[in-house]
């Protein structure tokens, strides 16, 4: 099998099929870092991230030099592309709100229970949202969309117990607002 | 996440039930969808478009050149309106360019 860097030579002297080649073995990262960004509600306009950024990376790969590995480059454009994206839908409604999503795919409880549940969740994933956006990331890729930490870390950009510690973090940092509002983790 | 603390036990089952939800995948067509858009936008058509830019481009600065002449401008003044617009769409291509290419690091 060619290496990353062989068919990224091969793409920038023009081959299409190496182009190709690296769509097939990143699309699948790419979407899946662009939507730990976005979060659920925004599926359809993670796949149009994931498009951009190959667009991206066609047009800029005759300057890549390979001063990095070609899919931390790759996953940096997706970062910041996602990131920009974000900023720029939340000024629009979004199709449904997370937190009505986390509560209809939650399992229900207890119906006594249930309404205090689905606050706590609901207030659980407003919560979430005001984490550092790589705090969030970090939690859906490793909770949603089942990543574990190494390759959640080669995904941000970050060493392995970087990004153990924003898991970390984020829990405590939840942890925290759960109980200010009197909400139990049990 | 063996190590992790009692009290962040409890969040962290928490939050595996809360956000659990199916995984979204891609369309299996992505791929060829993406690799079609790409081929558009590096296709002969996009040769040709340049050079009837390019040739629409130079006429005008001809003609410009040639009505401006007529009016009595001389040919460092003719030089600098024609040019400075120029240098201005170079300039602030390679500033684009530029920022793409800090992004991607």
């Amino acid at each position: 099998m060619e290496s990353d860097s062989q068919l990224v030579a091969r793409a920038q002297s023009g081959d299409q099929q190496a182009f190709a080649e690296l769509v097939r073995r990143y699309s699948a990262l790419v979407f899946r870092l662009a939507v730990s960004i976005l979060g659920r509600e925004f599926i359809p306009e993670a796949e149009d991230v994931a498009q951009e950024v190959f667009l991206k990376v066609h047009y800029a790969i005759e300057s890549f030099r390979g001063e990095a590995e070609f899919s931390s480059w790759l996953y940096r454009i997706t970062f910041n592309q996602a990131v920009n994206l974000k900023a720029r839908v939340r000024f629009r409604s979004p199709h449904a709100d997370e937190t009505v999503l986390y509560r209809a795919m939650t399992p229900g409880p207890r119906p006594g229970r249930q309404a205090e549940t689905a606050q706590r969740d609901q207030f659980l994933a407003e919560c979430i949202q005001t984490l550092p956006e790589v705090y969030q990331s970090a939690l859906r890729l490793y909770y949603w969309l089942d990543t574990g930490v190494g390759e959640m870390a080669v995904l941000l950009g970050v060493p392995e117990n970087t990004a153990k510690s924003y898991l970390h973090r984020a829990r405590q940092l939840l942890h925290g607002m759960l109980k200010e509002r009197g909400y139990s983790c049990e | 996440m063996s190590e992790m603390e009692p009290r962040e036990a409890g969040i962290d089952s928490l939050l595996r039930r809360s956000m659990a939800a199916p995984v979204p995948r891609l369309p299996s067509d992505f791929d060829q969808r993406l690799m079609r858009e790409v081929g558009r936008g590096s296709q002969p058509l996009d040769r040709y478009r340049r050079i009837l830019l390019a040739g629409y481009g130079l006429t005008s600065v001809l003609a410009s050149a040639l009505v401006m002449r007529g009016h009595g401008l001389n040919w460092g003044a003719i030089a600098v309106m024609i040019l400075g617009p120029l240098a201005l769409v170079v300039g602030a291509r390679w500033a684009w360019s530029r920022r793409t290419v800090m992004n991607f690091r």
